[in-house]
Formats: C-alpha cells, structure tokens, sequence
C-alpha cells in the first residue's frame, strides 16, 4: 500500500518542501477589493515579502479560502491561507533550494 | 440554411507545470516535471529533452538529469483551472470543460464578437491576466479543428481555421493529429504507408471498416473533416475511471480492498453528479513484475449507488488478483453510462435501495459543499493511518482530475 506523504520534505532532489499548516499573524493590504500579505511573523521570525508570485481561492462550504505564494526576503517561497469565515491566516508549506 | 458554427478550443499551455512556476518564480526557465511514478505534466523547458506526459520518472531523470520533479498540488491546479473556465464561461453561451482545456462555442454570440480571432486573444488575455497562465487558442468551424489548430499553435498562440479552408488545413497534418489515433493504430498506419490525413482519405471509408471495424467509420469521417459534435456543457462521457499507483507494490488485501472502495466510491459520485447510471464496471490492476489484468462486469440494471458497484468491482478484483503479489496500481471504470431516470425505478422499489439512494444523496450534498475528504466511508477507514487527506479526499500518488 502507498506509503503516506512524509510530513517533512518531499519533492526533487533540488527543491525541497515543507509541509508547516501553522498559525501565523500577517500584515496586509486589503485595498481595491484585492488581499496582499505584505509581511507575516512565524515563530521569532519577522518575513517580508518581497513578490506576490501567485493568488487563487478556494471554497469551504459557505466561506472563500484565499491563498498566497509569496517569495520572502530570504529567498524562500511561502504558501499562505486566509480563511475569510473566520479571519485566520496559515504558513501551509515553505518550498526551498537545497 | 445550417449557420456556421464558431468553435474555439482554449487549452492551457503545460498546466501543471505551468502553475508551479507561477508558484514560485525560481522555477521558471527550469525543466520541471509534475509527477510521481510517472510524468503527469512537464514545461516546456523539459519537452526539450524529450520528456512527455506519461513517461517514466526514471527515463525522465535519465534523459534531463537536472530537472526539478515535484508531486504536485492536485488542489491547486483545480482551483486554477475553474479561474480559466469562469473566463470561458463569461465569453461563450456554451462551454465544455475538461481537465485542462474547454471548448467555447460562440453561436448566438456573433455580434458581440464579429471576428472569432478577436473572442480568441481576449480570452488569453483575461486568463492571463486573472490567473499568470498562458493559454493557447485554436479556432475552427467544428470541435476536432479548432483542437488540431490549437495542438498547431502551440505553445502560447492563437491559431485560426478559416471556414472553407479546413481541406488544405487537415490534409498535410500527420496521422497522429487526429482524434483517435493512438499509438497502436498510427504504427498500424505506418506500417501500411499511411502517414498523412490525405493518405487516410484515399483509403476510403469501406477499407477502413474492414481494418479497425466501427471506428474505421468514425475516423475517415473525422479525416474528412466532418465532426458535427456539439460542445454542451454536459455530455455523457463514454467512461469515468479512478486508479492511483502505490510507491511500494501494495500487498495488504485490506488496503487494497479500501483502495478500491475508494476509487469506486470517487468514481460513482462523479456519476452521480452528471446525472448518469452505470451498467459496466471494470477493475483493472498492474502486479509488480507482471501485465495488466483487467475484468468488467455488466449488471442486468444500472445504478450509481455505491454499494452495488462496490460488490461489483470486490468480484472483479478476486477475478483479476488470484495471486498474493504486490499491486503496482490499481484502477477502476464505469461505463455503459445513461442518464439516470426510468430505469432508477426498478430497482428503487425495494425500500432499502430507496433509502440508501436517499442517504447517498445526502452525503453527495455534504461532499459538494465541503469537499469530498469531509466524509470517508466505513470501507475505506483503513486508508486513514496510510494517506495524507485533504478535503478533497485521500492525496493519492498519482490522482486522476479527469471527468
């Protein structure tokens, strides 16, 4: 049977993903109808975002989920969730060059 | 009379692929393959080195030892490819939408957009625009040419046919080109000296009868140029089939018992939701080391509930699985397929069909609004310790997106 998907690293030799699904406050601009994560906090860390790379929404029963792929000033790529029923914003994955 | 009809195919250039280098931006200008066990979709900058969807990861390391494979996000390339459909959707009275493509036909539209080309680039404008994705265009006066001159115009173009030009179009093009050659009856062609559209022709459509049987008929109609198949939003597809691979040969009776159920059930609901009945099903598993075995079943009566399916495909397995080796994949088919209606009744009349006809509705409309992964099914409990779920349900190794 198909083993499950390690929760840490998966992907090509030379990129990596880690799957986060965590709890994160961000800063954005809600401006001209459109949402843009402009700098978000994990842990200790402060992350700028330095691109919005990629947008696109989902549904949850009655409530839109937005999704962000964002490149920090680090170099690293984010995937972040905005769950508008309930206002929440999530890191799902980090996606970085090994 | 007939009026003309205006066809566009929109198809999204290397979707897969194409969405993951809008994810992340390092990626693009770089071989990127999309895929696991197999190559699901490639970029362009992979094509290159002869990769193609379909092929082996191995062969594919082989041949481009530097591209960047990932498992992919079946999720997102959903959410995606609904963005691009809504685009068609907002420019064409009708649209038929598959996996990675549509088509649009403009009839009743013509005011609104006297020049097909122009429908054509404002369509690849606006899905660019909403999504980043590049989509190319092929416009034609049936289906089957606006989807050859879409293949044409390839990567990123538009590419019209102009009515009455469709003969000098198809003649020249390969036989490969046309809709139903697959490999084996192009290397039949080849092997005959057939290798263009206009060779095909010159067979004549009797000779062809007597090679392939029906579909001889349906390709030289093709080859001629004749494909009246209207684009509707809904039609009865011939088949709907699930089937995921194991990254180890799947030996557990139990899971493979699960996974089947799961496929089954993922396939019914599909059904379901377009209104159809099934009369066959099919299972068919690859054991490691060994040739795909198939079996399918016609049922006296048609259904879509899930349990007389299931009970289906567990007898199909036991027919196809005889012997304790590992399952590289596993697959499952309904076809036969008709619109759910009179027939239903028949075997509605017994109160426990009528109710569990009833609670599968339910469950259906749970599963529409919060994803099929909200609800897993008693038989598939198993698979809970053995997969990461999403709320569209188990992430198999290699998904199927298709209708």
């Amino acid at each position: 049977m198909a083993e499950p998907v390690p929760p840490g690293l998966h992907g090509a030799p030379s990129m990596l993903v880690e799957q986060l699904d965590e709890p994160v406050k961000v800063r954005a601009d809600f401006q001209g109808g459109t949402i843009r994560p402009l700098l978000f906090r994990r842990g200790p860390i402060c992350h700028r975002v330095v691109q919005l790379n990629a947008c696109w929404e989902d549904r949850e029963g009655q409530h839109k989920i937005y999704f962000f792929s964002v490149s920090v000033a680090a170099g690293d790529v984010y995937q972040l969730r905005f769950h508008a029923g309930d206002l929440l914003w999530y890191a799902d994955s980090v996606m970085m060059e090994a | 009379m007939a009026r003309r009809r205006i066809i566009l195919h929109a198809d999204i250039d290397a979707f897969f692929a194409a969405v993951e280098q809008l994810r992340d931006p390092r990626l693009r200008g770089r071989p990127v393959i999309v895929g696991s066990g197999v190559i699901a979709s490639c970029s362009y900058e992979a094509r290159r080195y002869g990769l193609r969807a379909g092929m082996s990861l191995a062969e594919a390391r082989r041949r481009c030892p530097r591209a960047v494979i990932l498992a992919g996000h079946a999720a997102t390339y959903r959410c995606f490819a609904e963005r691009v459909f809504e685009v068609c959707r907002e420019l064409a009275p009708a649209v038929d939408a598959y996996l990675d493509d549509a088509y649009l036909d403009l009839a009743g539209a013509e005011r609104l957009y006297p020049d097909a080309a122009g429908a054509g680039h404002l369509l690849r404008e606006r899905v660019r625009a909403r999504t980043g994705l590049a989509v190319t265009v092929g416009i034609g006066t049936s289906r089957m040419i606006a989807r050859l001159a879409s293949r044409a115009a390839k990567p990123d173009g538009l590419a019209e046919v102009p009515p009455g030009a469709e003969d000098a179009f198809l003649r020249g093009r390969p036989l490969s080109d046309l809709p139903g050659v697959g490999p084996r009856t192009a290397e039949l062609f080849e092997s005959i000296g057939l290798e263009t559209i206009a060779d095909l022709r010159a067979v004549g459509a009797r000779a062809l009868i007597r090679l392939l049987g029906e579909p001889g008929r349906i390709l030289h109609q093709r080859a001629c140029g004749r494909d009246s198949r209207p684009v509707a939003p809904r039609e009865i597809p011939r088949s709907i089939s699930r089937e995921t691979s194991f990254d180890a040969a799947a030996t557990d009776p139990g899971a493979i018992d699960a996974m089947l159920a799961y496929l089954l059930e993922r396939a019914s609901r599909t059904a379901r939701g377009l209104g159809l009945v099934a009369r066959t099903v099919s299972v068919h598993v690859d054991p490691a080391g060994g040739r795909r075995q198939e079996a399918s079943s016609t049922m006296p009566l048609p259904s879509a509930l899930d349990s007389v399916l299931v009970a289906a495909a567990r007898e199909l397995l036991r027919r196809v699985h005889t012997r304790r080796i590992g399952l590289r994949r596993l697959g499952v088919a309904l076809s036969g397929l008709g619109l759910a209606g009179g027939e239903q009744l028949d075997f509605l009349t017994s109160a426990g069909r009528e109710r569990e006809a009833r609670l599968t509705s339910g469950l259906d409309r749970v599963r529409d609004r919060f994803g099929h992964g909200a609800l897993v099914g008693g038989r598939s409990l198993i698979l809970l310790d053995r997969l990461r779920r999403d709320r569209y349900g188990f992430v198999l190794r290699t998904p199927s997106l298709t209708k």
